[in-house]
């Protein structure tokens, strides 16, 4: 089975590499694309959406279904980890536990096959198994951090029409700053702040987001993510109609890309259990 | 507006050369705290050094608003390194500590390669 994907690898490679010298050459001024594709862009980009940015418009606009698919495949990858590590026994892991009893503050160390507290109860409170005392400096840091952290990505999104940014990158500063919670204090925090469940509807709310965008677009009677028949909805014209589409779906990528980084952190980082992490 | 050109390019000058240390600590250096403390405290001087550099370029070459606020979002990014990167260094350094990595002397250098 081995031999036989090398060897259909390897045709395929050999196969690829033989056409490659039909491609046009990098930067080559008289290739399809540079001389009808880029032209039509360039000139016609912001008449068209009334954004200076033309990289969003490429991605968000023009080449909308392939930024959805994108989105997809991030939801995918996620839904690929939960359904791969996910495990229900919850607490059920080998090796030995740490409780700490919380009248007497005492510290119990349960070794493996011992009698485990109850999941809920309010005597014994479970702390992690590699569980460090908690750094001052690391915690204070991380918490005066985080809240600027995520205005900037707030700031990246809604600045994607002007400047470098976007859905996705402000969708992966969103999510480090969770997992920077889940860090710097455990990872019990991060899920009382952010909930699998939450992170897991996130994800699918964000691509809706795109998706239902496009639907509405076909409802209306244009094409699919065929964003001008949006202008009545939106109260403008169908240029800038354009534009505030792109902001939209760009919001759906964020959702998207920040619930599903989290989600796969949650875990990857806790072997599918999550009740202890890193 | 010559000076400033000097003062300028002899800032840019200082901080490649503490980059330049930086990278030669971390190459030298016997063991990991001793590397870290190098790559860290070089790395925020020599920051200090660019970014300084870079603001007075900005605001001699656009003396109004712009650049005015072009200079207090450079030292924004001051201000965020001088409090992320001593707390990366402390957390990286507290994690070899905790791990059981023993600081360099000269009485366990044949002991540890």
């Amino acid at each position: 089975m081995k031999k036989l994907a090398l060897i259909l690898c390897l045709f395929a490679g050999g196969l690829l590499l033989m056409n490659a010298h039909y491609l046009p050459m990098w930067g080559d001024p008289a290739s399809p694309a540079s001389t009808h594709v880029s032209p039509y862009f360039i000139e016609n980009a912001y008449e068209h959406t009334k954004t200076p940015n033309m990289v969003a418009v490429v991605l968000a606009d023009y080449r909308s279904y392939d930024t959805m698919f994108e989105a997809a495949v991030v939801l995918a990858a996620g839904f690929a980890c939960f359904f791969l590590l996910r495990s229900r026994a919850r607490g059920k892991k080998g090796g030995h536990h740490y409780y700490r009893h919380i009248p007497t503050g005492v510290t119990i160390k349960i070794e493996e096959g011992g009698k485990l507290p109850a999941e809920n109860s309010k005597v014994f409170r479970s702390i992690d198994a590699l569980w460090t005392p908690y750094d001052p400096i690391i915690q204070t840091t991380c918490r005066c951090l985080i809240p600027f952290l995520q205005i900037y990505s707030l700031y990246v999104l809604a600045h994607g029409h002007y400047s470098p940014g976007g859905g996705f990158q402000a969708g992966v500063v969103l999510g480090a700053t969770i997992i920077l919670l889940a860090i710097s204090h455990n990872l019990k925090t991060s899920l009382k702040r952010m909930s699998e469940r939450t992170a897991a509807l996130w994800s699918i709310i964000g691509v809706f987001i795109f998706a239902g965008t496009g639907l509405l677009c076909l409802l209306l009677g244009m094409d699919y993510l065929n964003y001008e028949v949006l202008a009545p909805l939106l109260l403008s014209d169908e240029a800038m109609a354009r534009s505030h589409s792109i902001l939209i779906v760009e919001v759906g990528v964020t959702m998207a890309v920040m619930a599903v980084m989290v989600w796969i952190y949650y875990n990857l980082s806790s072997a599918g259990q999550q009740d202890e992490g890193l | 507006m010559i000076i400033f050109d000097i003062f300028i390019a002899l800032l840019l000058a200082a901080g490649c050369v503490f980059l330049l240390g930086g990278a030669l600590g971390i190459l030298r250096m016997p063991d990991f705290y001793t590397r870290l403390h190098g790559a860290s405290l070089l790395d925020t001087i020599a920051l200090v050094c660019l970014l300084s550099a870079s603001i007075l370029y900005v605001l001699t070459r656009h003396p109004d608003v712009n650049g005015l606020i072009t200079s207090l979002k450079i030292i924004l990014i001051a201000v965020f390194v001088f409090i992320t990167s001593p707390t990366a260094t402390h957390a990286i350094a507290d994690a070899g500590r905790r791990a059981g990595l023993k600081p360099w002397t000269r009485q366990n250098e044949e002991e540890s390669p």
